[in-house]
């Protein structure tokens, strides 16, 4: 395996005029669509497979995957100017980005969004490079029980993720647990909760949950006080992110990295876990874990480093077993087929290039991102300081236009709106959307790869703890839960409280 | 007054002469704002590339475009769900599988396959088959048999979902033969690949999703499904050839609402008719390993309700028929 020689071959083939101009139109349209709330990745690369026909199966590949991940850059924007996650995986941001804007430094949010996705996806390429084969089987030896597992500790992370009262965040998270269930159950084929609709039968969207809890709550509530023009004009206190910014962030982008780059690469995992587990893991690790939802740019830094490299490392299992990870790696599969390649083990050593192609073009591609977004942060800045009575209907207008969009459902469309008031009603009471949102993604996931385990096992529950990556997560997951009620840590972490009521 | 009367009667008989002209006219007007297709499964998977690449073989032939939309969930049933809920006007069509009949019988449609849906074409059919990691100790399926014969519940085996075809057919099977495996249902084809790999479970029963797999020689494919061999796979035999007196297959066929006038039906059907014809066609469906397969509205609404004798009784044996 001569690595330097694939590489070479790698950016040769990136770098063809057709092949740069194929990237290009990719990392755009993914940065609008990412924009865009609602309408995301597969819809427009669905659109566009048709159009990739007629080109070489590289450049379609090189386009559609600078879709994705341009995508992941584009979600972030709307994040932190409106508090809409244009992505599932822009949710985090939300959380300290739109606090950021408000406070008028949406620029350095942006900016360090922009910086750390790009720092995360050179990382996380040199990974992909270096270490693919070891941890594509590392991920196959990820059975039912080791999800299982895996999910337990995400669910426990979310106990890092409130800042007010833990009984309100598992209430919140048990609603995500009951929104979980709706739909047909994997095990038994049953539909749950589906009252005859048969939208439902594939669960609730999570998009337009979060486009709803996140974003249309936000305006509803901003219309309710009559909000003063200053608080997006606050003067504009420059528009990138200032030597204190990078020195706070650049930690928070390595553990991000990190983070995202693993848990990307496990079929179902993804970039919305990574999101969440890093800004969980940073709260945890922080020395001022009270500023986090307030305006900490380690907060916005972590959750788009993770998004990133976990959609890099997403593409792994695609192109070197031909098992896609989510939705958009079996479009990819769908559009490799089209074109005649057949994606499988044996499509990397039968086709060299359009692995090392693919690679070398999403170095590129995030190239070109960061460009493309860092002037583009004066202009997006500027965008706030339309007044509400224009902005917030504009908003809402792409809300409904968006959820509409993703599934051509106008029931996507009502499921938003219904969380909406739900998600105002949530403000009202000091209520967290965050642990909702976690439960809700891992909850499924969880409950079917516990009754797979079970089946295997025959209903013996020792098979958690006989599987050695399985223990270890069920051990971890017991400490972490276990730890925040051990007195010495309490006195040393004054940020994190179990059981103080939120004070209003 | 005289010459008025004949020339009135004389009227309504050039009317009434030029009034089947009319519907013949309906159906050459046809079509005169774009179709609407309706594909029940998220793009990029085979039923999505196939069809979408048959109806844009059909475009050439009518003066309108067809616009094709993803409409997936409930396993196969939202997409013909929401076109049986439009008007039959001919403008909203979409595919419709065997998955449908067996949501029928699960009790989980809100529709009847047999009565509802007014059959276009018939285009193709799904190809299933089992397999199993490169070095498992059954080199054939009559070997797997014996095994699982002597080890009642230890065979795992994985399908796209339960009440999927693949899912069906084994269970079939085990009435059949008698063997009792223990069956793990996943979301879709690349999450028990995946499995399979990873050394979760011993057997994969799915349509050819393993395809690279077998290629890249990490799987063996035991035995195809369906009454003849498959093309790719000409030395697997076939459950009949192996001694099961069983063949499985999922017919894709393309419906439109209750009550479409013939007229419009016909011409749908010609139409689509020759896009199956075409190299293109053809082509897509060699990279999925599927042959096309020709029934009219007539023999295709035969079929379904033959198929449907057949999955009932499968589903009625496992226990999940409606009551």
């Amino acid at each position: 395996m001569d690595l330097p020689n694939y590489l070479l071959l790698g950016f040769q083939v990136a770098f063809q005029p057709q092949n740069l101009f194929y990237c290009f139109t990719g990392v755009i349209i993914g940065t609008l669509v990412g924009v865009l709330p609602g309408m995301g990745p597969v819809a427009a690369m669905s659109l566009l497979l048709p159009a990739t026909f007629h080109i070489s199966p590289v450049g379609a590949m090189i386009m559609l995957a600078g879709i994705y991940y341009g995508a992941q850059y584009g979600g972030s924007t709307t994040s932190i100017l409106v508090n809409i996650p244009g992505e599932a995986s822009s949710v985090m941001t939300c959380l300290d980005g739109y606090q950021m804007a408000r406070q008028g430094r949406a620029g350095p949010a942006l900016g360090i969004a922009a910086f750390g996705s790009f720092i995360a996806g050179t990382i996380g390429i040199l990974g992909l490079v270096l270490i693919a084969p070891p941890l594509v089987n590392f991920a196959l030896r990820f059975g039912p029980p080791e999800y299982f597992s895996l999910m337990v500790l995400g669910l426990t992370v979310l106990t890092f993720l409130t800042s007010a009262s833990m009984v309100r965040a598992l209430m919140m998270a048990t609603f995500g647990l009951i929104l979980g269930t709706i739909g047909l159950d994997t095990i038994s084929g049953l539909a749950r909760f589906s009252f005859n609709i048969p939208e439902l039968l594939d669960g609730v969207g999570l998009v337009p949950v979060v486009m709803g809890l996140f974003g249309i709550s936000e305006v509803l509530l901003n219309i309710e006080t009559k909000i003063k023009r200053e608080i997006f004009t606050t003067k504009v206190k420059g528009l990138l992110p200032s030597k204190k910014d990078w020195a706070q962030s650049i930690g928070a982008i390595f553990r991000g990295t990190f983070i995202g780059f693993f848990l990307g690469i496990l079929p179902g995992g993804g970039a919305v876990i990574s999101s969440f587990a890093s800004y969980a893991i940073e709260k945890r690790v922080s020395k001022h874990p009270e500023e986090f939802g307030k305006g900490a740019i380690e907060g916005v830094a972590a959750p788009e480093a993770a998004n990133n490299s976990a959609a890099q490392t997403a593409f792994i299992p695609l192109l070197t077993l031909g098992i896609p990870s989510n939705v958009v790696m079996a479009l990819l599969l769908g559009a490799l087929i089209i074109h005649g390649l057949t994606p499988g083990p044996l499509l990397l050593s039968q086709h060299p290039e359009l692995f090392w192609g693919v690679v070398a073009s999403m170095y590129v591609g995030n190239a070109m991102l960061l460009a493309l977004n860092l002037p583009l942060i004066g202009i997006w800045v500027q965008l706030l300081r339309v007044p509400y009575t224009i902005l917030f209907p504009l908003i809402v207008l792409f809300c409904l236009i968006g959820a509409y969009s993703i599934n051509n459902s106008s029931f996507d469309v009502a499921i938003m709106l219904i969380f909406g008031i739900i998600g105002y009603l949530m403000k009202k009471l000091s209520l967290e959307a965050a642990p909702l949102v976690l439960a809700f993604v891992l909850g499924p996931m969880m409950e079917t790869a516990l009754r797979q385990s079970l089946i295997k096992s025959k209903g013996s529950f020792s098979i958690f703890f006989t599987r050695p990556i399985s223990a270890i997560c069920i051990l971890v997951a017991l400490a972490l839960m276990v730890l925040p009620l051990l007195p010495w840590f309490r006195r040393r972490r004054p940020g994190i409280s179990l059981d103080q009521e939120d004070v209003t | 007054m005289k010459t008025c009367k004949k020339g009135m009667i004389g009227l309504g008989l050039l009317v009434s002469l030029l009034f089947p002209l009319g519907f013949g006219a309906l159906a050459a007007d046809f079509p005169t704002k774009p179709i609407t297709f309706v594909i029940p499964y998220p793009a990029g998977g085979s039923t999505d590339v196939t069809g979408r690449v048959l109806v844009d073989a059909a475009k050439k032939d009518l003066s309108q475009p067809i616009i094709s939309e993803n409409k997936s969930g409930g396993g196969g049933t939202v997409g013909p769900a929401l076109v049986l809920a439009k008007p039959p006007d001919g403008y909203t069509v979409g595919v419709s599988s065997g998955a449908v009949t067996i949501a029928w019988h699960m009790g989980k449609l809100n529709f009847n396959p047999l009565t509802d849906p007014t059959y276009i074409i018939r285009y193709t059919a799904y190809v299933f088959g089992m397999v199993v990691r490169a070095d498992a100790p059954w080199k054939t399926i009559q070997e797997f048999v014996k095994y699982a014969k002597e080890n009642p519940e230890k065979v795992t085996y994985g399908t796209p979902g339960v009440g999927t075809n693949p899912h069906l057919a084994v269970e079939e099977l085990g009435i059949l033969t008698g063997i009792k495996l223990t069956h793990m249902p996943f979301k879709g084809g690349a999450e028990c690949n995946a499995a399979l790999l990873g050394g979760h479970i011993d057997a994969v029963s799915d349509s050819t999703s393993w395809g690279p797999m077998v290629d890249a020689g990490k799987f063996k494919l035991l035995v195809a499904y369906g009454d003849q061999r498959m093309a790719r796979y000409s030395k697997v035999p076939t459950l009949r050839e192996s001694g099961y007196n069983m063949s499985y297959s999922s017919p894709m066929m393309i419906i439109g609402p209750k009550g479409m006038s013939q007229p419009v039906v016909k011409k749908l059907h010609d139409v689509l008719k020759k896009a199956m014809e075409t190299p293109e066609f053809l082509e897509i469906l060699k990279k999925y390993d599927m042959v096309p397969v020709y029934l009219n509205p007539e023999d295709c609404t035969q079929a379904v309700a033959k198929e449907s004798e057949q999955i009932k009784r499968v589903v009625e044996k496992l226990g999940l028929l409606k009551k």
